[in-house]
C-alpha cells in the first residue's frame, strides 16, 4: 500500500517537471514564431483555442452536457499554393565552378586608349572575362560583376566597330573564354523524368547567370559572323571536341540559351566545312537517343530548326546519307510524346524533303502513318496538319501510292469521338487541292472511306461533326451518283455479312484449338518423356547460366 | 476421311493469314497470342517448315504486334520439335533485333537468349554465334546495340576455347563503337560479361575496355560504367588488385564533371562497398563517401543520403561518429528540402547501430530539428521513422526530447503530418501513463474530431479506442466518451457523423450501463435528425451495439429501447434509411 502511493507520489512529480518544461518550451515557441514568420501570427489563435480547450478538458466534470469549443478555422490552402508556384518559378542556376580570385580592377575602355594598345588591352579584358561569378547569391561581388560585365560590353563594341581588330592571336583567348563561361554542367531537370514541359502551364527554369552568359554568347556570335574570320586558324580550337560540348548544352532548359546556341552552331556549321558531317553525325545520335532511350532532351526543336536549313541547302538528287536521316532519324521522331514541342520545325524540315524529292513521298507518308498517335488526341490532330502540309506540295503520281493507306486512315480519323481529331480530318474535304486529287481517284477512295461517312452521319454526338459529315457525303454524291449508289448497295450488304464474319472467325479458333489439343495429346501418346526431358534440360541449362 | 485430312491441313496458316490482314490491331495481337494453338494444330514438323518460314517472311506490322511476336516465340522451342530444332526460330529473332524501335528489339534480345539455353554446341557454333556476328558488325546502330545483350548467353553456352576468344573481340569492337548508342548497351552488359570470364582474361581484356568505357565523352555512357567496376571488384577480389585497378576510376567518379555520373556512384556506394571488403572500405571508401554527400548537386546529396545507413553499417562506430555524423549534420541544414527529406528517411536506421547512448547525443538533436524543418516532407518522414529510434532509446526518452515538437506536428497545417502523428499517438500514450497524458496530449485527441479533413477525424476516432483499451473504460467514460457525445448537437452534419461512428469504433471496450446511462440518450436524441445519412448510420451503430448487450447478459435495455427506435427508422420516408433499419432488425430476429 505504501509502495504504490509512493509510486503515485513520484509520478506526480515527473508530471510537475513536464508542465513547467512544456510551459517555457511553448512560450519560446510563440515567441520564436512570431519574430520568424509574421504572418503565422494569425495560427496564434488556433493555439490559444486548444489552449481554452485544454482548460475546458480539464475541468470539465463528469456526465457534463458542455459544449467543446469548435475551430473551425480551415487550413490555408492559399499559402500551399503559393508555396508552390513559387518553387516553379525559382530560377535554376548552373553548377559553376566558381573562380577563386573575383577581385577585378576596372580596366579602360578601347576609346580611352591609343589603337596600338588595343590588343593587349582586349586580352586583358578577355582574361577578366574568364572569372565565372556566383549569381545565386545576388549580393556577392556586385564590384566585380559589373566590371565583367563591362569588360564584356566593351569587347562586344570592339568587335563591332573594329572587326580587324581581332587578329588571330586573339583566337584562343576568345574560345577559352567562351568554354569557361559556357562549358558547364547543367542542372537536373526541373520536370520529373518522362513528364514533358506542358508549354501552356510550365514556365522555363531561366538561367541566374544570364547577365553575363547572354553577353558571352552575343561577343561570340560576333566573332563567327565577322567576315575577317580566318576558318583556317579557328578550326584549330573550333573542333570535335568544342563541337561535342556545344551540342549537351542544347538540353538547357532556358530558351533563350538554347537560341543562342542554335544561331551559333549554325554559324558554326556554315563556316567550318571540314566540321558538317560531323556535325550532323552528332546531331543524329542525339535525336535517336532522344526517340528510343530516354525521350528528354529540351533542344530538339532549335537542332531541327538548324537541320530545316541545312535540308533547303541539300543538293539534287539527294545524297544517300540524307535519305537515311530521314527514313531513320526525321521519321521516327514522330514518336516522341513531346512531339508538340518541335512540331513546327519537323513538319517543315518534312515538307522540304517532300518538295526537293518527290520520290521520298511514300515513305514519308508511311512512315507518318506507322507511328500515327493511338491515344494522344492533340497529337493526332498535329499529324493530320501534317499530311495536309505534305499533301499541298506532292505529286499526282506520288498520290497514287499512297492513297489507299492514307484513305484508311483518314477514314479511322473521321469516325474518331474526339471532336476536334474528327473535325481536322474533315477539314481536308474544304482543300481544293485534295479534293481535286480525290476526284480524280473517287473509284478507289470511296469504297474506303464511305463506310465511315456511313456511320458517323448516323450517329456521331457532335452536330458540328455531323453537319460535316453530310457535306462530304454530298460532295462524293456530287462526283459521281452512280458509284455513290453502288458503294452504297455494297456497304449494306457487307454489314450484314459482318456478323456472321464474327461468328465463322470464332468457329474458326475453336476448331483449331480442338485440332491443337488433339495433336498435343497424341504427342504426349507417343513421347511421353519428351517434354520431361526437355524441361529437365531447360533447368540444367538454367543452373549453368546462373552459376556461370 | 481424305476431306476432313485436307481441311485440318489448311486450317491453321489461313486462319493465321486472315488475322493477320486485318484492319484492327487487336486481332493481330490476338492471333500472335495464339501462335502457340496455330503451332500445336500443325504439329512440330509443319511449324519449322511452314510456320516459322511465313513469320519471318511476312510480318511487317506495327511495332507492337512486332513486340508480342517476339516475345512469343522465345517459348517455342518446344512447338518446332525440342531444343533439336531451336535454331530455326533464330532467323525471324534475328530480324526482330534489328528493328528499330527499343521495346522490340529488347524482346528479341531476351527471347534469342532464352533460345541460346537450348542449343546444342553444334547448334550455337553453326547458327548463333555467327547470329551474334552479323548483329555486331550490321551497318545499322539498332542491330549492333541489340547484340550487345547476346553475348553473355553465347559464351556461357560456348565449351570452344577459340569460339570464346572469338566473342571477347566482338565484344571489345561494340566497346568502342563509334555510335554512343551502341557503347551504351555494351557498357550495361559488360558488367554481366565479367563474371564469365577468368580473372586473368578480367585484367588483360576486360580493365582495359571498362578504362574506355569509364573515360567516354558522353556521360550516358560513363554513369554506366560504374557498375563494370562493382563487378570487376568483385572478380578480382584481392584488395591490392583492387587498389591497382579501381581505385583511380573510382576518383574520377567521384569528381566527374557530369552530376550524372555522381548520382550513379552515389545510389549504389553501398553495393561497391559490399563487394570491396572492410579494409578497403576503411582506407578508400570513407573520404569518396564524405565528398558525395558535400556533393554540389542536390541530387546526388540525395542519392548518397540513401546509402547512409547501409554505408554505416560497414563502418566501425568510431568512424561513424568521427567521420559521418558531422557531415549528417550539415546535411540537416541542407538549402534543398528533398536532401533534408531523404535523410528524414534514412538516418532513423543509425540508431541500432550507435545504440542508446550515442543515439541520444547525435541523432535525438537532429530529429528534433527535422521535426521543425519547413517542409512537410521531411517532417513526414522524420514522424514514420521514429519507430525504429523508439526501439533503441525507449519510448520514455524520445517523448522527452521530441515531445514538444511532436505535439506541435499534431497541429501541423499538413493533414498528412497530422495523419501521421495521430498513428504514433497509442505507443505515445502507453508509456506517457493516463495523467501525463491527459495533461499534454488528451485535448489535441480530442480536437482531432473536429478536423475538416475527413482521414484525420477517422484515424481520431480508431485513436480513440485504442486509448480506451489502453487506459481503460473508466478513462473514457469521464473524458473522451463526453466530449464526443456532446458533437451530438454539432451545427454541421458531418460533426454530428463523427459522433456516430465514434459510437459505433468503441462500442466492442463499453459495457451495458455505460451504453444505457450515456450512448443512447445520445442515439436517441440522433434518430430524429433532419439528416438522412444521420439517420440511418444510427441504426447501423444499433446494430454494433448488440452482441455489447448480449455480452452484458442482459437483452432488457435492446429489446425495449432500441428496438423501438428501429422500428420507427423502418417507417422512415427515406429509403435508405428503411433499409438499413430493416437489416439491424433482422440481425435482432437472428
Amino acid at each position: 500500500m505504501k509502495g504504490i502511493k509512493s509510486k503515485m507520489l513520484s509520478r506526480g512529480k515527473s508530471q510537475d517537471t513536464q508542465k513547467s518544461s512544456k510551459k517555457k518550451e511553448s512560450k519560446k515557441s510563440n515567441s520564436h514564431d512570431s519574430s520568424k514568420a509574421p504572418k503565422e501570427s494569425p495560427s496564434t489563435d488556433p493555439n490559444g483555442s486548444v489552449i481554452g480547450a485544454q482548460n475546458d478538458f480539464l475541468t470539465v466534470p463528469k456526465h457534463s452536457g458542455k459544449k467543446v469549443p469548435i475551430d473551425t478555422t480551415p487550413t490555408p490552402r492559399d499559402e500551399i499554393l503559393l508555396e508552390n508556384v513559387r518553387t516553379v518559378r525559382k530560377q535554376r542556376s548552373s553548377l559553376y565552378h566558381i573562380s577563386e580570385n573575383r577581385n577585378l580592377v576596372r580596366l579602360p575602355s578601347f576609346t580611352d586608349v591609343p589603337v596600338n594598345k588595343w590588343h593587349s588591352l582586349a586580352l586583358e579584358k578577355l582574361e577578366q572575362c574568364c572569372v565565372v561569378f556566383d549569381f545565386n547569391d545576388p549580393s556577392t561581388d556586385l564590384y566585380g560583376k559589373e566590371v565583367k560585365r563591362e569588360a564584356l560590353q566593351d569587347l562586344i563594341d570592339l568587335i563591332s566597330v573594329r572587326k580587324e581588330a581581332i587578329d588571330e592571336s586573339l583566337y584562343p583567348s576568345i574560345v577559352h573564354m567562351f568554354a569557361v563561361n559556357v562549358f558547364r554542367p547543367l542542372p537536373p531537370p526541373s520536370n520529373p523524368p518522362g513528364e514533358i514541359m506542358d508549354l501552356e502551364e510550365d514556365e522555363p527554369a531561366l538561367e541566374v547567370a544570364w547577365p553575363h552568359l547572354h553577353l558571352v554568347y552575343d561577343f561570340f556570335l560576333r566573332f563567327f559572323e565577322s567576315p575577317s574570320l580566318n576558318t583556317s586558324v579557328a578550326k584549330v580550337y573550333i573542333n570535335q571536341k568544342f563541337i561535342r560540348k556545344l551540342l549537351v548544352l542544347f538540353d538547357s532548359e532556358d530558351p533563350r540559351e538554347r537560341d543562342f546556341l542554335k544561331t551559333t552552331l549554325h554559324r558554326i556549321y556554315g563556316k567550318f566545312l571540314s566540321l558538317r558531317a560531323f556535325i550532323r553525325r552528332s546531331i543524329n545520335n542525339l535525336f535517336l537517343q532522344f526517340v528510343y532511350e530516354n525521350e528528354q532532351f529540351n533542344g530538339i526543336a532549335e537542332l531541327l530548326e538548324i537541320l530545316g536549313s541545312i535540308i533547303n541547302g541539300f543538293a539534287l538528287p539527294l545524297k544517300e546519307e540524307h535519305k537515311i536521316f530521314l527514313s531513320r532519324v526525321l521519321i521516327p521522331l514522330h514518336k516522341a510524346k513531346s512531339l508538340p514541342l518541335y512540331y513546327p520545325q519537323i513538319a517543315y524540315g518534312i515538307v522540304q524533303f517532300v518538295e526537293k524529292d518527290s520520290s521520298v513521298t511514300e515513305e514519308v507518308v508511311l512512315g507518318l502513318l506507322r507511328y500515327w498517335p493511338k491515344v494522344n488526341s492533340s497529337k493526332e490532330v498535329l499529324f493530320l496538319n501534317e499530311i495536309e502540309d505534305i499533301i499541298e506540295v506532292m505529286e499526282p503520281s506520288e498520290f497514287l501510292k499512297i492513297q489507299v493507306p492514307l484513305f484508311h486512315k483518314l477514314a479511322t480519323s473521321i469516325s474518331s469521338q474526339n471532336f476536334q481529331v474528327a473535325e481536322r480530318a474533315l477539314y481536308f474535304f474544304n482543300n481544293d487541292y485534295f479534293v481535286h486529287l480525290v476526284e480524280e481517284n473517287v473509284d478507289i477512295i470511296l469504297p474506303i472511306i464511305y463506310p465511315a461517312l456511313f456511320e458517323i452521319s448516323k450517329s456521331h454526338w457532335n452536330r458540328v461533326i455531323h453537319s460535316m459529315v453530310c457535306n462530304v457525303l454530298k460532295l462524293f454524291m456530287d462526283i459521281n451518283p452512280s458509284l455513290f449508289d453502288e458503294v452504297d448497295a455494297e456497304y449494306s450488304e457487307s454489314r450484314r455479312k459482318k456478323e456472321d464474319e464474327e461468328i465463322i472467325r470464332e468457329e474458326r479458333w475453336t476448331i483449331l484449338e480442338n485440332i491443337a489439343k488433339e495433336n498435343a495429346m497424341k504427342l504426349k501418346s507417343q513421347n511421353p518423356t519428351t517434354v520431361h526431358s526437355t524441361t529437365e534440360r531447360l533447368k540444367k541449362l538454367s543452373l549453368d547460366y546462373t552459376n556461370g | 476421311m481424305q476431306t476432313e485430312n485436307q481441311v485440318n491441313d489448311l486450317y491453321p496458316i489461313a486462319v493465321l493469314i486472315d488475322e493477320l490482314k486485318h484492319d484492327e490491331i487487336t486481332y493481330r495481337l490476338n492471333a500472335l497470342e495464339r501462335l502457340s494453338t496455330i503451332a500445336l494444330a500443325l504439329g512440330p514438323e509443319r511449324t519449322r517448315d511452314e510456320l516459322i518460314p511465313f513469320l519471318d517472311e511476312s510480318i511487317d506490322d506495327e511495332d507492337e504486334v512486332l513486340s508480342a511476336l517476339a516475345d512469343q516465340l522465345g517459348n517455342f522451342v518446344d512447338y518446332v520439335g525440342g531444343p533439336e530444332y531451336a535454331h530455326v526460330l533464330l532467323s525471324p529473332l534475328e530480324n526482330l533485333a534489328a528493328t528499330e524501335e527499343t521495346v522490340v528489339r529488347d524482346k528479341a534480345v531476351d527471347s534469342l537468349n532464352k533460345v541460346c539455353i537450348c542449343l546444342s554446341q553444334e547448334q550455337l557454333e553453326q547458327y548463333f554465334v555467327p547470329l551474334v556476328q552479323r548483329l555486331s558488325t550490321a551497318e545499322w546502330f539498332t542491330s549492333r546495340a541489340s547484340s550487345a545483350g547476346l553475348y553473355c548467353a553465347a559464351y556461357s553456352q560456348s565449351e570452344n576455347p577459340a569460339v570464346k576468344v572469338s566473342l571477347r573481340q566482338s565484344f571489345s569492337h561494340l566497346c568502342h563503337d563509334e555510335a554512343p548508342m551502341v557503347r551504351r548497351p555494351a557498357a550495361t552488359n559488360c558488367a554481366k560479361f565479367v563474371f564469365l570470364v577468368t580473372k586473368q582474361e578480367a585484367i588483360d581484356e576486360f580493365i582495359p575496355l571498362f578504362n574506355s568505357l569509364s573515360n567516354d565523352d558522353q556521360d550516358s555512357v560513363r554513369l554506366l560504367s560504374f557498375d563494370i567496376m562493382v563487378s570487376l571488384a568483385e572478380v578480382l577480389k584481392s584488395d591490392s588488385e583492387i587498389r591497382h585497378y579501381l581505385l583511380q576510376p573510382l576518383r574520377s567518379f567521384v569528381s566527374d564533371s557530369s552530376w550524372r555520373t555522381r548520382y550513379m556512384v552515389a545510389a549504389n556506394f553501398v553495393k561497391l562497398a559490399k563487394v570491396v571488403g572492410p579494409s578497403l572500405i576503411k582506407d578508400e571508401l570513407i573520404k569518396p563517401f564524405v565528398l558525395l554527400m558535400k556533393d554540389t548537386e542536390q541530387e546526388v546529396r540525395r542519392a548518397i543520403a540513401t546509402q547512409i545507413p547501409g554505408f554505416c553499417e560497414l563502418l566501425d562506430k568510431r568512424i561513424v561518429l568521427e567521420e559521418i555524423i558531422p557531415v549528417i549534420q550539415e546535411l540537416i541544414n541542407d538549402p534543398a528540402q528533398h536532401v533534408r527529406a531523404a535523410l528524414g528517411m534514412n538516418i532513423g536506421a543509425l540508431a541500432p547501430q550507435l545504440g542508446k547512448e550515442k543515439t541520444t547525443e547525435y541523432l535525438l538533436p537532429m530529429f528534433l530539428e527535422l521535426l521543425k524543418d519547413e517542409n512537410p516532407e521531411v517532417r513526414l518522414n522524420i514522424i514514420s521513422k521514429l519507430e525504429v529510434v523508439n526501439k533503441v532509446v525507449g519510448i520514455e526518452l524520445l517523448s522527452q526530447s521530441l515531445l514538444p515538437a511532436i505535439v506541435t506536428l499534431a497541429e501541423d497545417k499538413q493533414w498528412r503530418v497530422r495523419l501521421a502523428i495521430i498513428d504514433y499517438i497509442p505507443l505515445l500514450a502507453q508509456q506517457l501513463g493516463v495523467e501525463f497524458f491527459n495533461e499534454k496530449m488528451g485535448n489535441l485527441c480530442m480536437s482531432w474530431l473536429e478536423d475538416h479533413v475527413y482521414s484525420i477525424r477517422e484515424a481520431a476516432i480508431k485513436n480513440l479506442r485504442k486509448l480506451t483499451e489502453i487506459f481503460g473504460l473508466e478513462w473514457a467514460t469521464e473524458t473522451i466518451i463526453p466530449k464526443f457525445l456532446a458533437m451530438r448537437s454539432h451545427p454541421n452534419y458531418l460533426y454530428r457523423m463523427t459522433t456516430i461512428f465514434a459510437i459505433s469504433e468503441i462500442a466492442p471496450a463499453l459495457n451495458a450501463e455505460v451504453i444505457e446511462k450515456q450512448i443512447l440518450p445520445t442515439l436517441e436524441q440522433l434518430v430524429n435528425d433532419p439528416i438522412p445519412n444521420i439517420r440511418f448510420n444510427v441504426a447501423k451503430a444499433f446494430e454494433v451495439l448488440k452482441p455489447v448487450l448480449a455480452a452484458g447478459g442482459d437483452s432488457t435495455v435492446y429489446e425495449q429501447q432500441i428496438i423501438p427506435l428501429l422500428e420507427q427508422l423502418t417507417k422512415d420516408n427515406d429509403p435508405d434509411v428503411q433499409y438499413f433499419a430493416t437489416q439491424a432488425l433482422e440481425q435482432t430476429n437472428d
